[in-house]
């Protein structure tokens, strides 16, 4: 390395190496460097790999200046910096990023508007508790054609939910959630959240779904749902603008309003002569506090009491389950789409609300917070409908858009916002954009027609998205973010 | 002299007869004649006279001659200088005369040499011919009427033609004069007489006798010889008379009082002198000089030159005075004797010459001398001083004054669209599966879910986000689906759509139709059947058509949520509901008198309004909040009072073939669209003019709408299969003006046989647009 240095002909620049990883620290008198100007990520990643400074082994490594990779040489960041060679470059060296690379696409019968995920990392495999069995991964995927489909890591279904006519949902599922590794609860067109009891034989190749609770209570769809199965609780939000709050054990659940029941209707329609009958019950909140279509609700990770929804109302609302009372309205400037919160080290989350004006806006529910925008992460080109945190770390998410990609963010990335962004707080970028493989690298169509994201999960098993492409994309999830 | 005037008037007698008997004479003959006659009657003495006489009157001859007067054989004069002068004394006179003017000593040879031509001929200017006549010397004395005829009436001939006759000549009574002695006998007598007193020794001419000249007449050649007076009593020193003296005479001559220019100075005089002597001074009149002179002095006089800058002051310069450019220093080039490397080669100079001189680099070579009195002359001098002048002169040096406007400081101030966000900007859903044009969009009141009506006569229901179709129906297999409109409350989820001429209200399935909301929307389509079977239909004319036929559409079609069908007389091409939601305006432009119909849904009746349209309907809408009802035909849009049923306004947008209207949910404004590719806002309150005209398409407009969700916004579809969106704010004062401005155009759908986009809605809250287009597709804008 040394030797490196004394060769470079040209000019050298003095460097001090920074990092925030503890476990990467550098002594103090081996901070400073002279290293030469046209060296790249590749030559400084190598320098500190060396056995002369951390003795790491291989372990990539990126470089941040004043919060922006450094993605030329020092010498052009100098020069287009307009900075001169004697200044003192301060690099905070971060682990670097593998790209998402796609590993399988699992097919289905109609468009996929959910996923989820069951592994040991994932909450439904931590609410599972023992009886997860390490390696039983699973996958789960709400379709529209009214189906929920369980499939293994290797792409088989293990098993499909029932049809309308057998217990099943009468109309498109928009959402589904592992509860734990046997059971499960969607919703969807349909206005009805099911609960499942899903068991699954010894061998791991089959298994089956019952449907053991029909909620009713919503009067339009059901676009998300959201659980907490240490509670046994349930989250929707519907386009009805209200937000519901539901039980799913038959004991602890109210009765269902009568007039909402499918029975209820006197009309000579198509009657749903279900075969196999579950209990129907009720909310136990069904709070209407949206006046428009409420689009995400979701638990704050830290207290189960506390709930945050997001509506095409522009607001962001902090609801006290308990009470089922609003405690503080966010107003933002666009429909929300899609929300999620990513919890922040000892405090109230940050909320990641994806909005119909192609970006994500990240807001601090806090009452007292001076500006509740936080940051922006633009990139999108379409309405922005999933978002998920990323499991390794706090300051990642994936976001899933119409525009047929998921985009991953590193929040400490950022720069100042532009003028005609609106010259507001803070933007950030996507680090990794994952393409549809259905589309084979072609160009994106208009409107993200025919490869819309509609829902998409980010596990220590990688980077689950659906969509339009009728397909089950999983894109490796590990080391895409600096940890 | 008493002959003569006795002829006269015997001749004017003779002309008096002659014109009294010979009427055939020509006037002017006649008047020559008399002018003649006159001539002599007031007779003048001169011989110029008597010439004219001698060749005018050579026709009176005949008559003289007819007088067998002998005298006029000859001509006038002589007869007339020798008539009556038969004393002695005249013709001695006239002997002095002949000596005395020595030009005329002989007049009479040369009048008869001159007999006939005593004038010249000359050629006038003309070419013709002139007579010139001689000028006559009347010479003093020349008056001899007085003059005694002459005693020989011989005439003008000499007397030796009588030498060999004993007389000389015949008096004037015809006797002969005899000639008197003569010769030797009286030499001899006169020898021996002594020489009588006053004789000169001189015979007369006329009477041959001897001429003797009295005392008088010899004291007269006496005097004249010695150069005194002739008259011998003239005085030549007379006393002096003084008639006016400075003595006051007691008797004036004069009793006249003293005139004024006595004592008074001319003034006349005294202008005239005035002005001699103002010429004087002003030197136009010079004291006289000699030629030679004169011209010695003007040659003595010298040039004077002045110098007409000499008291010029140095002036600051103007402050629009630029400068002549300096021409540039010569270089080394230009030197007597310019380094090597600046002379010119050889090709250089060839090149030189060879080249025209209006094109060449410079216009000269250096030269090398050794001494710089070896440089000659510069050739070229005064050529260039000239040329150079030129340049300066005809290149005018004027400091252009700049208008400092900014052109955009004459724009009127609109905002810019940055700052009237939101707005649609990008396509993000894209509806697809209609085959054929899709003929209209509409999203419904809660706005998630999105109906659209295509040419292959279905109605689809999708929802708004996901572009997911949720629900189909098809209407008609032959005709295309025209029109689908929402039900505008949310009371009940009902949809209205339009095949032919058939009108179908359903309840789609929709996530968001609970079995309560689906009640509750098929009992108000049920409603009517009830009314309608109780009788309260108003009484139809028999044999005449009901404007409107309401009935179930059939199994097939109920099962789907279809309910109610209303068929008219004619295709309806538009449907527009009241914002209560129970009535329904259809427009079929092909319908004539029943083109516009209401129809209101809780009575199932049908009403046709009007009972005579002007022009063909085209589009018919509510007024948002007032009973007022909206027509438009081709060229106008008519507004009726509901309650009072009549016509409160026509609106002319000046357009030719309105394609839809839309009212602003204020109710005072107005947007039309054309045909002929105009965008119209009408400010209702103000005039029946457009307060806007707006032309950003090339093709046709096919709709305009209105935002009624609380944005400005307005928007209009294309055939150029453009959208274009408009901010068009309504202030709440009514004395301000409404702002528009284009912010966005909107393009992607494709344009299918001439058609683009063919309908457009807007989201009830957001700032989202839909579209309906002739490539198949409806799109999501936001």
């Amino acid at each position: 390395m040394d030797a490196d240095m004394l060769d470079a002909p040209g000019a050298q620049v003095k460097v001090t190496f920074t990092t925030t990883e503890a476990d990467l620290q550098l002594p103090d008198e081996k901070k400073q460097l002279l290293v030469p100007a046209d060296i790249k990520r590749y030559g400084l990643s190598r320098i500190l790999n060396s056995e002369l400074m951390l003795n790491s082994g291989s372990i990539p490594f990126d470089f941040l200046i004043n919060g922006s990779f450094l993605r030329t040489s020092l010498e052009d960041y100098l020069t287009s910096n307009g900075l001169s060679l004697e200044t003192n470059l301060s690099l905070q060296y971060v682990r670097s990023l593998i790209p998402p690379k796609f590993e399988a696409s699992f097919e289905h019968d109609d468009w996929v508007s959910a996923v989820d995920v069951l592994s040991a990392d994932s909450p439904a495999g931590r609410w599972s508790g023992d009886s997860f069995q390490h390696g039983n991964d699973r996958i789960l995927t709400a379709s529209y054609d009214g189906l929920l489909r369980i499939w293994n890591a290797s792409g088989n279904i293990i098993t499909t939910s029932p049809s309308a006519g057998h217990g099943g949902h009468s109309s498109s599922v928009k959402s589904a959630k592992f509860l734990s590794n046997n059971q499960l609860a969607s919703a969807g067109m349909d206005r009805t959240v099911r609960v499942w009891k899903y068991t699954e034989a010894s061998n791991g190749a089959s298994g089956d779904l019952k449907p053991t609770l029909e909620l009713y209570g919503h009067q339009g769809s059901i676009d998300s749902l959201e659980v907490d199965g240490a509670t046994k609780r349930l989250l929707t939000a519907s386009a009805d603008g209200a937000i519901g709050f539901w039980s799913t054990s038959k004991a602890s659940a109210p009765e269902a309003d009568a007039a909402l029941l499918p029975g209820a209707q006197t009309a000579k329609r198509r009657k749903v002569n279900t075969s196999v009958s579950a209990a129907q019950r009720g909310p136990l909140n069904l709070m209407h506090i949206h006046n428009a279509p409420a689009t995400a609700a979701v638990f704050d990770p830290r207290d189960r009491t506390v709930a945050y929804s997001a509506s095409q109302d522009h607001t962001v609302k902090t609801i006290d389950l308990t009470t089922g009372a609003v405690v503080n309205t966010i107003s933002t400037s666009h429909p929300l789409l899609s929300l999620a919160a990513i919890p922040r080290a000892g405090g109230t989350p940050l909320l990641a609300a994806g909005t119909a004006a192609r970006h994500i806006t990240l807001v601090d529910p806090r009452a007292s917070a001076a500006a509740t925008s936080v940051m922006t992460l633009r990139g999108h080109t379409n309405k922005v409908v999933s978002l998920s945190p990323s499991p390794y770390n706090d300051h990642s998410l994936v976001s899933g858009s119409h525009d047929g990609t998921c985009r991953i963010w590193d929040l400490r990335s950022v720069r100042p916002a532009t003028q005609e962004e609106g010259g507001m707080g803070s933007v950030s970028e996507p680090v990794y954009i994952i393409e549809r493989e259905s589309r084979e690298g072609k160009k994106r169509t208009v409107a993200g027609e025919g490869c819309k994201v509609f829902g998409v999960v980010w596990d220590k098993l990688g980077i689950f998205s659906g969509g339009e492409d009728k397909k089950l994309q999983i894109n490796r999830g590990q080391d895409v973010v600096q940890q | 002299m008493k002959a003569k005037l006795v002829e006269k008037k015997r001749k004017s007698r003779d002309l008096e007869s002659d014109s009294e008997s010979d009427d055939e004479l020509g006037n002017g003959l006649f008047d020559g004649v008399l002018s003649a006659s006159e001539d002599e009657e007031d007779y003048i003495p001169s011989d110029q006279i008597e010439e004219d006489e001698s060749e005018s009157e050579g026709s009176e001859g005949s008559d003289d001659e007819a007088d067998g007067d002998d005298d006029d054989i000859l001509s006038d004069d002589i007869p007339s200088d020798i008539d009556g002068e038969t004393d002695m004394d005249k013709l001695r006179r006239d002997a002095e005369e002949l000596e005395i003017t020595e030009p005329f000593v002989d007049p009479k040879p040369k009048d008869e040499d001159t007999e006939g031509r005593n004038y010249r001929i000359e050629k006038d200017a003309n070419g013709g011919e002139r007579y010139v006549y001689e000028e006559i010397d009347p010479v003093y004395d020349s008056d001899d009427s007085d003059a005694q005829g002459p005693a020989n009436t011989i005439g003008d001939i000499p007397l030796t033609f009588y030498d060999s006759y004993p007389h000389i000549g015949y008096d004037i009574n015809g006797k002969k004069i005899m000639r008197p002695a003569s010769g030797d006998a009286l030499q001899s007598l006169l020898d021996s007489i002594e020489v009588p007193k006053g004789w000169t020794g001189l015979t007369d001419i006329n009477t041959g006798n001897p001429l003797n000249l009295t005392d008088e007449e010899l004291e007269l050649v006496r005097r004249v010889q010695m150069g005194l007076v002739p008259d011998g009593l003239h005085d030549p020193h007379p006393d002096t008379v003084e008639w006016f003296t400075s003595k006051q005479e007691t008797m004036p001559l004069s009793a006249a009082p003293e005139p004024k220019r006595r004592f008074l100075p001319s003034k006349n005089e005294a202008k005239q002198v005035m002005k001699l002597v103002r010429a004087i001074r002003e030197g136009r009149i010079l004291p006289y000089k000699p030629p030679e002179e004169r011209q010695r002095e003007e040659e003595e006089k010298e040039e004077v030159h002045f110098d007409l800058w000499q008291d010029e002051e140095p002036s600051a310069p103007n402050p629009m005075h630029i400068p002549a450019p300096k021409l540039p220093p010569p270089g080394y080039e230009m030197s007597y004797n310019p380094p090597e490397e600046y002379l010119p080669s050889k090709e250089e100079r060839e090149q030189w010459e060879k080249t025209d001189p209006e094109e060449r680099e410079k216009d000269f070579l250096p030269q090398k001398f050794n001494s710089l009195r070896k440089v000659p002359a510069w050739g070229t001098l005064v050529k260039e001083r000239f040329e150079r002048c030129m340049d300066l002169y005809l290149a005018p040096r004027v400091r252009k004054n700049r208008l400092n406007i900014d052109p955009n400081s004459l724009l009127p101030k609109l905002p810019s669209p940055a700052e009237l966000k939101p707005f649609p900007t990008v396509v993000q859903t894209i509806f697809r599966g209609h085959e054929g044009t899709v003929r209209s969009v509409a999203i419904d009141p809660t706005g998630v879910a999105l109906a659209t009506g295509g040419s292959d006569g279905t109605v689809r229901v999708w929802e708004l986000l996901t572009g997911r179709q949720v629900w189909s129906v098809k209407l008609s297999s032959e005709d295309p689906v025209y029109t689908v409109r929402w039900r505008p409350t949310k009371d009940a989820f009902i949809l209205a759509a339009s095949a032919g001429e058939d009108i179908f209200l359903m309840v789609p399935t929709h996530s968001s139709v609970t079995p309560t909301l689906e009640k509750a929307s098929r009992e108000v389509l049920a409603a009517g059947f009830g009314y309608a079977a109780n009788g309260n239909t108003p009484a139809v004319a028999p044999g005449k058509e009901p404007a409107g036929k309401w009935s179930r559409p059939g199994t097939r079609l109920e099962d789907e949520g279809v309910l109610v069908k209303i068929t008219v007389r004619s295709t309806v091409k538009v449907i527009n509901w009241h914002r209560k939601g129970d009535h329904l305006a259809t427009t079929s432009p092909e319908g004539q008198r029943s083109s516009v119909a209401i129809h209101t849904l809780s009575k199932h009746l049908t009403q046709i309004p009007f009972r005579k349209l002007h022009g063909i309907a085209q589009t018919a809408a509510f007024h948002p909040s007032k009973p007022i009802f909206f027509v438009a035909t081709m060229r106008t849009i008519r507004c009726y009072d509901l309650q009072k049923l009549e016509l409160v306004k026509v609106v002319q947008p000046g357009a030719k073939w309105i394609s839809s209207i839309d009212i602003h949910p204020g109710g005072d404004n107005l947007i039309v669209g054309s045909y002929d590719r105009r965008l119209l806002w009408h400010d209702l309150d103000l005039s029946n003019r457009p307060y806007k005209t707006m032309r950003f398409h090339p093709k046709a407009i096919r709709a305009v709408r209105f935002h009624r969700g609380g944005f400005p916004l307005f928007a209009d579809a294309s055939d150029d299969g453009s959208l274009q969106i408009f901010h068009g704010k309504v202030p709440n004062d009514q004395l301000e003006n409404p702002t528009i401005v284009p912010v966005k155009q909107l393009k992607g759908h494709k344009v299918v046989n001439q058609v683009g986009v063919v309908d457009i809605d807007w989201h009830p809250r957001e700032p989202w647009l839909v579209s309906a287009g002739a490539d198949g597709t409806a799109r999501l804008w936001m």
